[in-house]
This record gives structure tokens, sequence and C-alpha cells, in this order.
């Protein structure tokens, strides 16, 4: 199935200018896999050296931060979304 | 280029995208263009009119959320293509790229080349034009690395000088660490810094621990370099092997920024001090000296009389390669600043921009 991945506006030059992009799988993890694979520009942004998300970047599925889940081994269902949000740090 | 022909961009970088300004050879009516890339920060610009690839604009971009890459336009800044390769260390460095604080082009023989210089510091060759770069591994991994601690600017290598008489030597220089020079090609380093002070880091070192923060080459004899330090105005006359105090009627001895034209004119902006870091005395001067460092005055008319407590940063003063020169010079407070005859006179290009974090020169026959 497909989920709805939605690109802040300064990352947008990542995904062709495409917002929100639409990634096929069939688990949360794979999502963000096939996120990866398909934008690699979008992956630099998003991951340090380590492979870790930066430390300001949070990628929420639905209402929680990836961040914040037990595993990533989530079954998706019809509906589910994904966003990728810049912490608010400072200001 | 000498005489007054061609066109000229003022590349500016700023802590919120770029600003291009351009204008005929007498660089009286200039015409602004941008944002750029806004939201970015812009750290390093380069104009690059070498090789087959026409004329295009290279960007070191960074965000403190999003990090850093490399940003490529064929057309002005009208729009930005994102290099994929662009510098990044292996998660086997341990390292973190944190900005992209210098591109520079290679040594003449090699219109291919292209240097960059990041933070936490290191340097990055591309052989193809800016398309893939490696990491100098020589020098990320000198002897003397353990040693390396950051500056308030952060540990970045801020400067990167080709020798034009010899593609196999080169000097880098890296904040609060020192300087380091190649004789090989980038394949070993020595470290440069003999007579420059020793300054508190947050660690013991021994040869490196010299905040160095701009150094310029002499074109015409580049055995000649010239370094504006933490605290101290530096020459050096054999290659960076040794350097000598050069201060004499400056108010101040530190500062960030340094530019050399091509006749051997030096610019400096003395600051108060590492406390306060805004220009000595509220009086935004650039001094000049024209007898090789041997003396400095005080540049010409036209910069503010008013109290301007504003500071420059090291990559916001650059010349041009016109004759006379052209000096420009960017504020903390977003003004940018123009002198069209090597510093004879001064005047504000207009617009107020976010804070000026580099300015590049560019000058070529046509688009």
């Amino acid at each position: 199935m497909g989920i709805e991945i939605r690109v802040p506006t300064i990352l947008r030059d990542c995904t062709g200018g495409h917002n929100p992009v639409i990634i096929e799988a069939v688990t949360l993890a794979e999502a963000l896999a096939r996120l990866r694979e398909t934008y690699p520009l979008l992956r630099i942004h998003l991951y340090d050296e380590a492979e870790r998300l930066r430390p300001h970047v949070h990628i929420y599925y639905n209402e929680e931060s990836t961040q914040w889940l037990d595993h990533l081994d989530v079954p998706l269902r019809p509906g589910d979304r994904l966003e990728i949000v810049q912490a608010v740090s400072g200001g | 280029m000498r005489g007054k022909t061609g066109i000229v961009t003022v590349l500016v970088g700023t802590a919120k995208g770029a600003f291009f300004f351009h204008a005929d050879a007498d660089r009286r009516a200039w015409k602004m263009t941008g944002p750029h890339l806004d939201g970015w920060e812009i750290y390093s610009l380069y104009g690059d009119s070498r090789g087959s690839g026409g004329n295009r604009v290279f960007a070191g971009t960074s965000h403190f959320v999003y990090g850093p890459t490399i940003r490529v336009s064929e057309d002005m800044g009208e729009t930005w293509t994102q290099v994929e390769a662009s510098p990044s260390y292996s998660k086997e460095s341990g390292f973190t790229l944190n900005r992209i604080w210098q591109i520079v082009p290679g040594h003449p023989t090699e219109p291919d080349t292209l240097y960059a210089g990041v933070d936490q510091a290191g340097l990055f060759v591309s052989r193809d034009s800016g398309t893939t770069w490696d990491e100098v591994t020589s020098l990320s991994q000198h002897p003397t690395r353990e040693e390396w601690g950051p500056g308030n600017g952060g540990l970045c290598l801020h400067t990167i000088l080709v020798d034009p008489s010899n593609p196999q030597r080169m000097w880098v220089g890296i904040s609060a660490v020192g300087v380091f020079r190649t004789d090989d090609g980038g394949q070993s380093w020595k470290t440069c810094n003999q007579g420059l002070p020793q300054v508190v880091t947050g660690v013991r070192t021994h040869d490196v621990g010299r905040c160095v923060h701009k150094i310029v080459l002499d074109p015409k004899d580049p055995k000649t370099l010239y370094c504006q330090f933490h605290g101290g105005v530096f020459k050096s006359t054999d290659a960076a092997d040794s350097w000598q105090a050069i201060e004499s009627g400056l108010p101040s001895n530190f500062g960030f920024p340094m530019g050399l034209t091509a006749s051997g004119d030096l610019f400096v902006v003395p600051l108060e001090s590492d406390m306060q870091r805004h220009v000595k005395d509220g009086l935004l001067r650039v001094y000049r000296s024209r007898d090789g460092g041997a003396s400095w005055s005080p540049s010409g008319q036209g910069l503010p009389e008013q109290p301007h407590y504003v500071g420059v940063l090291r990559d916001a003063l650059a010349v041009d390669s016109l004759d006379p020169a052209g000096v420009y010079f960017g504020t903390s407070m977003g003004e940018v600043f123009c002198s069209p005859d090597g510093g004879e006179s001064w005047d504000r290009l207009p617009g107020q921009f976010p804070r000026i974090t580099y300015i590049k020169t560019w000058v070529r026959e046509e688009d």
C-alpha cells in the first residue's frame, strides 16, 4: 500500500518539488527505508554519518515521532501518514 | 584580469540565503538578484568559468537542523541542483560534517579540480568539476589530529591556498589549530606555525593550537603569505615555514578577514578584541597596507562616521581581479560595502541583509 509522506518546503528540492510523496510499503520500517532509497538527497538532510536521525529532525508517524516508538516493525494501515518535522529549537 | 573589461559579480553569502550583485567593470551601478537558496546558511560560494561547463556557481549550504551539502547553479542562481555526492565523512571516521566553509578551484592546469574545506576540519577534493568528492585523509588523519580543538567558529578548515607556480604545493588554515602545507600534492602535510603564538584551546597542544583566522597568498611571490591571527597580523616570506608580526599602525591586532590585491595591497578590519568582536571604538574602518605589511593606515572615504558596532567575519571581505582592484566586505548587521578603486573610496550597496557570512568576487568576460 502507499503511504503519504509530507516534506517541509526547504527540503522539497530533494523530492523534485513533490509534496507529499507516496511510498509503497507494508511496514513503517520499510516505508522509511524506501524513502531513503527513493530520495537519496533527503537522506543527507535527515540522517547523520552514523545513519541516525539528525538531532532536531523528527519523522512523525500519525501523531507520534518514530523516535518514540519501541520498534518500527509496524504494519501500515489505510490512512496512515508520515511527516518530516523540524523540532522547535530556540526562539 | 587587468583593465576595465568584463562582468563583475559579487557573490554574497548570508545566514539566510545568498545574494548576487552584478556590474560592469566600472563597478558603480549594481543589479542585485536573490535571495537564492533562501533559508539556507551560505558559508561558501564560488563562481566557476573554467573548463567546458560554462558559468556555474557552487554554494556550500548548511542548516542547523538539516545539515550541509553543496548545490550548483548553471543559470546564475535561478535554479539549483544538489550534489548528491557532496563532501561527507564515512561512518567509520567518527567525524561529523557540519558546514562547508570553502570551495576553491584547483591549480590552473587542473580545470576540473575543486577543493572544499569543512567543519569538522577536513579537506575534500573533486576531480570531476564538483560531481563527486573525496576526503583528503592524509590531512584529516594527520598525526596531530588528536590535538585539534574547536574555536568559537567551530573546528573549521576555512582557508585553502593553491600555489600558482607549483601544483604540488598547497596550504590550508584551520581555526584554533594552525597552518599546514603540502609539497607533494596532498600526500603529506607539515605544520607551518613557527612564530604564531599558541592559544588556549580545550586540548593540550604542541605543534598546533594556533588560531589562524584567515591567510592570503601573494600570487606574484608565492613564498609570501599573510595571516590575520586571533591576536596578531603576521607575514611569512618562506612559504609559511616561519611568521613575523606586521602590526605597525593598526589600532588592534584582532580581526578575522584579510584581502590581498594583485598589486599587493593588503586589507584587514581591526576589531576591539576577542571579548567584544566589534570594530575598534565603534568606527568601521578597513585598514590598508601598501608596503607588504610594514605599515598600515585607514583606507579611503565613505564608510560610516557614526557609531557602528558591527563585526566582519573571516570570509566576508574579498577583492576582485581588476585594476584598480575592487574591495568588498559585509558586516554582521547585513550591510555590504564596495570600493571600486582599491580602497580609495567606499559606497554601501543597496539593501539590508541577514548576517554576511561570505563574499567572493567573480570577474568574467561575458555570461
